[in-house]
């Protein structure tokens, strides 16, 4: 175990389990197939949100078991996966606590690449893309976003993910969803339950 | 144009996808993984709806309406390939078989989208992404198993070399093969399987897989004509139960 967890030296294993603060820690996979998060844009010009996790042996299967689970139905331009390891988070806030006063400012050396910041501004809703930022690590992302993207509303929990580590949707796959506003079938709206149920019903009352 | 010939194109291309739709919704609930359950579940529900594009085609051309088409006839009124009718067997024969007509299917459509008769070619385009979509699930499951341990590769080696010849029955031939041909309604059964054949090579080549000499393989042929293996028959007794015990049923 992390000597750093020990010093918070509490009996309640809750206590124990509560991420270090002032540090992007990646988040914790299952231990079966592994999983991989899941992206979703539902509309051209919407930011991709974050919709749930796939399991899959490969980054390219994940992507592939992603669009069925979570674009089946409804509308969707575009989705992209990234291996659960490559998520880095902050601090998890409530209350009006806003998780980037909890993220320092670092800075650091070395070539920088793009990193994904996505915020969580409701407890309960989705992280949400709200831009990108050059970083040398996801610390220093973390501290670029706070930057960028802080702008005194609270925002619960911080997201940063390598570009380079996103299976993206290809220009040429958006076709991929092209009949799906067609498949009216998979929504469970479309069979008009309510309406069946009230017309048997008035159908049995009204026979003696 | 001949309608005959393009009836015939239209019936087996339509009974080949309400045949594997059927066969591949029955996976449903009992797939390897709940993501891999979802996702053909959900292809099985896109070859549905394909067959019923081209049901409706028929419709327009004089035939009967789609849910009489589909769900009154006999094994021996059908011109699916005997492919499609086989039972599921283990995932590996599935999936195998899924790779194996799935990318027929895929450059029968896109050499489809060139078809002098319009519809057909407006159908071939709108579901390309479909298509797109099946062939990726196929290849990249094949690339991932056909490498992964000695057990996945046994095991699809095994379905692949009994379903090679069923696979190859795809392609039988029409007495009306040179009307649609001429006619530019399609590019013909024997120029497919040239394209089906590099294909399948092509991303075999990159898995621990093997192919026969293809000159070793006979094809199973007679699906085309009505004439099936009889696994076919119990198939359409289940799925026209529902509409043999009440027509008008609405869901």
């Amino acid at each position: 175990m992390n000597p750093k967890y020990l010093t918070l030296n509490s009996l309640d294993p809750r206590v124990n389990r509560l991420p270090q603060i002032n540090e992007a820690s990646p988040k914790a996979p299952l231990d079966q197939f592994g999983t991989f998060e899941v992206f979703v844009q539902p509309k051209e010009g919407k930011p991709f949100q974050h919709e749930g996790i796939v399991h899959a042996p490969n980054i390219e299967l994940a992507w592939v078991l992603a669009k069925e689970t979570f674009t089946r139905r409804f509308t969707c331009t575009s989705l992209y996966v990234v291996d659960t390891r490559e998520v880095f988070v902050s601090p998890l806030t409530e209350g009006a606590n806003n998780a980037y006063d909890l993220i320092s400012s670092t800075d650091e050396p070395g070539p920088k690449k793009t990193f994904e910041i996505y915020h969580l501004v409701k407890r309960g809703k989705q992280h949400v893309h709200v831009g990108s930022v050059l970083a040398a690590t996801p610390q220093q992302a973390m501290s670029e976003a706070k930057k960028q993207f802080n702008s005194g509303k609270v925002i619960y929990n911080v997201w940063a993910i390598a570009s380079e580590a996103i299976r993206f949707t290809t220009s040429e796959e958006k076709e991929l969803w092209v009949t799906l506003p067609d498949k009216k079938f998979r929504d469970a709206s479309d069979y008009k339950g309510g309406d069946k149920l009230k017309e048997f019903l008035e159908r049995n009352q009204s026979q003696p | 144009m001949n309608n005959l010939a393009l009836k015939e194109l239209l019936y087996k291309l339509a009974d080949d996808q309400l045949i594997l739709g059927h066969r591949n919704s029955e996976w449903t609930g009992f797939g390897p993984i709940l993501e891999e359950d979802i996702a053909f579940s959900s292809m099985a529900q896109d070859k549905i709806g394909q067959s019923l594009a081209l049901y409706t085609l028929l419709q327009s051309l004089g035939e009967s309406d789609p849910d009489t088409v589909a769900f009154t006839r006999n094994a021996s009124q059908f011109h699916n390939c005997i492919l499609v009718e086989l039972p599921n067997q283990e995932y590996d024969f599935s999936l195998i078989r899924h790779f194996l007509f799935d990318t027929a299917e895929a450059l029968r459509f896109e050499a489809l989208t060139n078809s002098s008769y319009e519809p057909l070619s407006q159908l071939a385009r709108k579901i390309r992404g479909e298509l797109r979509y099946h062939t990726l699930h196929a290849n990249t499951w094949i690339k991932q198993l056909g490498s992964a341990t000695e057990e996945s590769i046994t095991r699809l080696q095994k379905s692949l070399d009994i379903a090679l010849p069923y696979a190859l029955g795809i392609f039988e031939l029409s007495s009306l093969e040179k009307e649609l041909i001429d006619q530019k309604i399609f590019i013909g059964e024997n120029a497919l399987k040239e394209k089906w054949i590099a294909k399948i090579e092509s991303v075999l080549s990159q898995t621990q897989l093997r192919l026969p000499d293809w000159k070793t393989v006979t094809p199973v042929y007679g699906g085309r004509e009505g004439k099936h293996s009889e696994h076919l028959q119990p198939l359409l007794d289940e799925m026209s139960e529902v509409f043999r015990i009440d027509p008008g049923a609405e869901w």
